[in-house]
């Protein structure tokens, strides 16, 4: 049978704790801090134990005097030492789980779309950053401490063996018993915590929901019934809290009980052994004084189970995480696209579906653009543009026939070239939390303030630009719908790339912003192949080649100018129904 | 009273019985421990042979130190597990009456609620703790110092001059702890922020993956990441750097102090008027001791941060409510459920049923520079007419019918409901006045019943009815347990046209005199719009008010009402303004596009 802990762990997971180990000099320094923290705090019950005897023994006062003055130096390092210990735990800790962190932001960013249309942003953030806090607590505290509370364990049982081997055998069982106890109490209080835990988030998620809905509850007069139901849910909460906090109770004092049994089974074992003349009073004293130091790191280590088992399941995940491998092939003879200039696109005889999934969202698709030439895609929702502009982009591989871009066909194109040269504007444009440069460039070098300000300026960003309160050092935040679109638009001219797809925004957008977004089309399609997404006839009066898709089909498919002119082309018939001139 | 000090007390008093007790069931966990002490003492007397040698009394006494420690065990348990209801029906107190304000308090609630519902839930949770431990300390502060005072009388009585010395790196405890926590907390404050920071930029890079991806600019976000890494690693180091030194401080306060007692003692100690069971007795008490100075620092500190929690609180309530509205005592449920309100009838009182719904001068800014609301906005709605508002997107329309509703503050203009004068539209404008189903609505984790009738009673024919207008019969067919099944974030995901459809069927089921809804368009197709129109043309409310941009709904308006730019552009039935209204023939002439292309692969 396997043990608990071998479950579920992909073998990639030593590659991730491999990320978390710090480098030579850090952990050498992390030892002898620990190796003085666990030190030091021992150190202290011999002075005691000569201070009383040399006390009771009438030793002169500049000798116990001494003996204090030494005691207070030790006291004060090996706080120290517990400090730096931490200091160095927890820095270390946090740069490995920030390699980790990296590593898998980046190993997510690798993978191609079809995973990412699997993972939303909620859970990947869980996956990069949530798991691996559970691991970096874990690592600092099993620093901290597991490694020094063992070590200042076996520690305390070496120096009490080296008092009285009897009593150190019995110190010995007591806590190994007690350690067993601890662990299988633990063990026991676990679920009824977990059952408070999951009845507070029960309380708190049904909070945020109706604070979220508190126009829905109050617009129906619902109120007084939703605090009826708060009502409910809190004694739910209470239940659950009650019962925990028994457990959780009887666990503490139970524990209090049981090492201040161990601490009177230690003063019983000196007062025999003493009654038999073996031990000094003074000695009593360090034994007193090594069963209290006992209590602390047992209680740490107890209190590790739990946060093991949480950085367990996450060391889990992102091991799963990390086993995700692309789907899109790499090509092996990688051939780049041409390097200038408007890129030619053509589509052979195309058909895709997306991966387990049977339905055909594209079949027999042949399209033929030259460079320089525009193509508009028309159709209802779910008619497959969206994923023919994805395949364009190399998003997916096609799963019959090929998709070309300037000669290329994709699937042997080099991927950083094809990047450089095919640029996309989507409808939802993702705005960064960062500076307007940032929100341009996407972290890239800039390619110099004067140059941004220019295409903002393109674009109609310009009086936009000029109301911001540090120009393009301003954090964007609250863009409205067009003015994201503009952003979009100016990332798209940075870019600069041969072959542009465009999903145009299909929100209504006021006439003025629908205006400059029209200009700002025109303008990027200059000089540059272009396929549009288009959710508005009239903005396809500029495109040089037209196509109906339905159902993943191309059902009309020419020159603009030829289909508007035939009375009987689909596309002819559509801008007479929407009333737009021929 | 400052509002702090009134929660705290309305809190302490509230139930003053299990207050009262739970105080006096913790003292003697406080106080035990000095026993432990004197039995230590008493022990190693025994054993340095001050006493007369006997090894059975001894051992008497260790059983006795174990038998102190069990009395104080049981007596945590009683006063802890006493203690949970305290606790759990102060917060329960304090948080059902926010609550109770936010969702039936009169005055919109859209304007005092934060931005985002997690930061209202994070004041809910925490700022509610903050309050409840504030007003708990209370009972640890008199328990500690009914210790210490015991405590340094009998030290006194043993050596007065040691114990006045001792009682300085307790003060000193006191005022670090003071001290040390404002930093601390700013330290963890920080450290969250720059936490939230890397979390909040993860979830904007894989939201763009795909502008990132396609632009290759992998690396250059990577490095991002790395950047904001190092800035959360060096705060996180900080904070909890910061919180182990006020730790260190209390360890070395007691580590100091024992050095000092063996300092002074070693003259007495020599001569024997100091006792190793004196020695035992001091060091014993000197760590139980440290809790005093720490209980008051966190009183100090706990009292500027009861008072920010309170205000945050209470600024969640209407404007007219106050601390003691917050703290007051409405009944709390732990055991036995809440009573059942009067159910709720069909019909509040007053005002008669709808003949017209007038407002005059509706204005809203939704900006200080007043250049996005509505502006000046008459509407009169007739018994029996079908009035549609539309126009562009931020043209006002969503936010006339939200001001309408009372869901948004006024900046002027009034409301009347059959010429009487609506004081508060929010509270007034309620089923069975009015019904409304918003643009963005939202389901409950519950079942779709109760999210159906939020606690009104119907049949399910009734629902039926209202589900069938809504058109989302053939939703309900589908539906593994029917009206049964748990839907919203924690159950069935529905789609958002089915959110939006199971909304207008909630506010259906209220039979309003007055139907509000807004936008359905991305929830039905042009087809199913039209039939839904039809229905509730024919079968529901009489008097509708909905925001469309659609041809059904434009088509069948008794009055279209026209915004630009959150001004009225036209008004009067759809043929008048296509003559009439140039914003209108815009709008139309827009829509008939979009329609038709949805249609294209007809």
């Amino acid at each position: 049978m396997r043990r608990p802990s071998d479950q579920g762990i992909p073998p990639r997971s030593s590659s991730v704790l491999r990320l978390l180990r710090p480098g030579p000099r850090p952990a050498a320094a992390l030892a002898a801090a620990i190796a003085a923290a666990t030190a030091l705090p021992l150190a202290a019950p011999q002075i005691t134990r000569r201070f009383v005897d040399d006390a009771i023994g009438g030793a002169s006062i500049r000798h116990l005097t001494l003996i204090a003055l030494g005691y207070l130096v030790l006291a004060v390092a090996g706080q120290a030492a517990r400090m730096v210990t931490a200091w160095l735990a927890s820095r270390l800790a946090w740069d490995g789980t920030n390699r980790i962190r990296e590593r898998l932001a980046g190993h997510a960013l690798g993978l191609d779309m079809t995973f990412h249309g699997r993972h939303t942003p909620g859970e990947l953030i869980e996956r990069v950053d949530g798991d691996v806090v559970a691991v970096a607590d874990f690592v600092v505290a099993f620093l901290l401490d597991v490694v020094a509370g063992v070590l200042l364990l076996s520690g305390v049982v070496v120096v009490v063996f080296g008092v009285d081997w009897r009593i150190g055998c019995v110190l010995l069982a007591y806590c190994l018993l007690i350690g067993y106890g601890m662990a299988r109490a633990q063990r026991a209080a676990v679920p009824s915590a977990a059952r408070s835990r999951a009845a507070s988030a029960t309380l708190f998620g049904a909070l945020e929901e109706r604070l979220a809905g508190a126009e829905d509850i109050r617009a129906n007069g619902a109120g007084e019934h939703m605090v009826r139901r708060f009502h409910q849910v809190s004694a739910a909460l209470f239940r659950a809290e009650n019962r925990d906090a028994r457990v959780g109770t009887v666990l503490l004092a139970g524990t209090s009980v049981a090492f201040a049994a161990g601490t009177a089974i230690m003063l019983g074992l000196a007062a025999w052994a003493m009654s038999s003349g073996t031990l000094t009073v003074g000695t009593a004293v360090l034994l007193f004084q090594y069963t209290l130091m006992v209590r602390t790191p047992f209680e740490r280590l107890i209190d590790q189970i739990r946060e093991y088992q949480a950085a367990l399941a996450g060391l889990a995940r992102i091991g799963g995480l990390l086993a995700e491998r692309r789907t899109l092939a790499e090509p092996a003879r990688p051939r780049p696209l041409p390097p200038a200039g408007p890129l030619g696109l053509r589509l052979d005889g195309v058909s895709f579906a997306y991966p387990g999934d049977d339905e055909q969202v594209l079949s027999g698709i042949t399209l033929d653009l030259a460079p320089g030439e525009t193509l508009g895609l028309v159709g209802r929702t779910g008619s497959g543009k969206t994923t023919l502009a994805r395949l364009v982009l190399r998003l997916y591989d096609p799963v019959e026939g090929v998709v070309r871009v300037g000669g290329v066909d994709l699937r042997a194109a080099d991927p950083a070239s094809l990047r450089r040269r095919i640029g996309v504007v989507t409808q939802d444009v993702q705005i960064f939390a960062a500076s307007v440069r940032d929100n341009l460039t996407l972290f890239r070098p800039s390619p110099g303030d004067e140059r941004l300000r220019d295409i903002l300026d393109g674009v109609g960003l310009g009086d936009w630009l000029a109301a911001l309160p540090d120009g393009l050092d301003t954090e964007v935040r609250d863009v409205s719908a067009g003015e994201a679109q503009l952003i979009a638009f100016a990332r798209a001219f940075l870019a600069d790339p041969g072959l542009v797809v465009l999903d145009e925004a299909s929100s209504r957008l006021d006439p003025a912003t629908e205006r400059r977004i029209e200009h700002s089309i025109d303008r990027l399609l200059g000089g540059r192949t272009g396929v549009i997404i288009a959710h508005r006839l009239s903005s396809l009066a500029r495109v040089d080649k037209i196509a109906v898709l339905d159902q993943g089909k191309i059902i009309e498919y020419g020159r603009r100018a030829d289909l508007a002119a035939d009375p009987h082309s689909r596309y002819g018939r559509l801008l007479d129904l929407a009333g737009v001139s021929r | 009273m400052k509002p702090v000090m009134l929660v705290a007390t309305r809190l302490a008093t509230f139930d003053l019985r299990r207050y009262l007790v739970g105080a006096l069931l913790w003292m003697p966990v406080h106080v035990i421990p000095l026993a432990g002490g004197l039995v230590l003492r008493q022990l190693f007397d025994q054993l340095s042979g001050h006493r007369p040698v006997g090894l059975e009394l001894s051992l008497w006494l260790c059983a006795a130190f174990v038998c102190v420690e069990v009395v104080r065990g049981v007596m945590i348990v009683v006063a802890w597990t006493y203690g949970v209801y305290w606790w759990c029906a102060a917060a329960t107190l304090l948080r059902a009456n926010v609550l109770r304000s936010i969702l039936t308090a009169r005055g919109p609630a859209a304007s005092r609620l934060p931005h985002s519902s997690g930061e209202s839930l994070a004041r809910l949770r925490d700022d509610v703790g903050d309050t409840v431990d504030f007003t708990d300390e209370s009972v640890t502060l008199a328990g500690t110092t009914l210790f210490a005072t015991a405590a340094l009388v009998i030290m006194a009585s043993i050596d007065p001059m040691i114990t006045l010395v001792l009682v300085v790196p307790m003060l000193a405890v006191g005022v670090l702890s003071r001290t040390l926590r404002g930093p601390i907390a700013r330290l963890h404050r920080r450290s969250r922020e720059l936490g939230a920071a890397v979390t909040a930029y993860i979830g904007d890079l894989f939201g763009a993956v795909l502008a990132i991806k396609t632009a290759g600019a992998e690396e250059a976000a990577l490095e991002r990441l790395r950047e904001h890494n190092r800035r959360r690693r060096d705060a996180a180091v900080k904070d909890r750097l910061a919180t182990d030194l006020l730790d260190a401080t209390t360890g070395t306060t007691i580590e100091l102090s024992i050095g000092l007692v063996l300092l002074l003692a070693a003259p007495a100690m020599r001569g024997g008027e100091f006792t190793v069971g004196d020695l035992a007795l001091f060091t014993s008490y000197i760590g139980w001791l440290t809790a005093l100075p720490r209980a008051v620092g966190a009183t100090l500190y706990g009292l500027p941060q009861a008072a920010v929690s309170v205000d945050r609180l209470t600024r969640l309530m209407a404007r007219h409510e106050d601390a003691g509205d917050l703290s007051r005592n409405n009944g709390v449920w732990l055991h036995a459920g809440p009573p059942h309100p009067p159910a709720a009838t069909a019909r509040p009182d007053g005002g008669g049923p709808l003949e017209v719904l007038e407002a005059r001068g509706l204005t809203v800014r939704h900006d200080d520079h007043g250049r996005r609301g509505v502006f000046d906005v008459d509407l009169r709605l007739e018994r029996g007419a079908f009035t549609v508002v539309t126009g562009a997107v931020g043209a006002g329309k969503t936010t006339l019918i939200r001001a309408l509703l009372g869901l948004l503050p006024l900046h002027s203009g009034t409301i009347s409901w059959n010429g009487v004068p609506v004081d508060d539209p929010g509270t007034f404008l309620v089923p069975g006045r009015a019904a409304y189903a918003g643009q963005v609505p939202r389901l409950f984790s519950e079942t779709l019943r109760e999210n159906l009738l939020l606690g009104r009673a119907a049949t399910d024919d009734e629902i039926g009815r209202a589900l069938e207008l809504a058109a989302f019969e053939a939703d309900l067919a589908e539906m593994p347990d029917g009206l049964d099944t748990i839907v919203g974030p924690r159950g069935v995901r529905l789609s958002g046209g089915q959110v939006q459809r199971a909304t207008a069927a909630r506010a259906l089921v209220r039979t309003p005199d007055l139907l509000v809804v807004d936008d359905l368009s991305s929830a039905l197709d042009v087809e199913t719009e039209r039939l839904l129109w039809e229905r509730i043309a024919s079968r529901g409310p009489e008097t509708v008010l909905v925001v469309s941009h659609r041809q059904a709904a434009l088509e069948r308006a008794d009055q279209v009402v026209v915004l630009d730019r959150g001004r009225v552009a036209g008004r009067g039935p759809l043929g008048e303004l296509l003559e009439s209204c140039p914003e209108m023939r815009r709008l139309w002439s827009a829509e008939r596009i979009t329609e038709a292309e949805e249609g294209a692969g007809d």
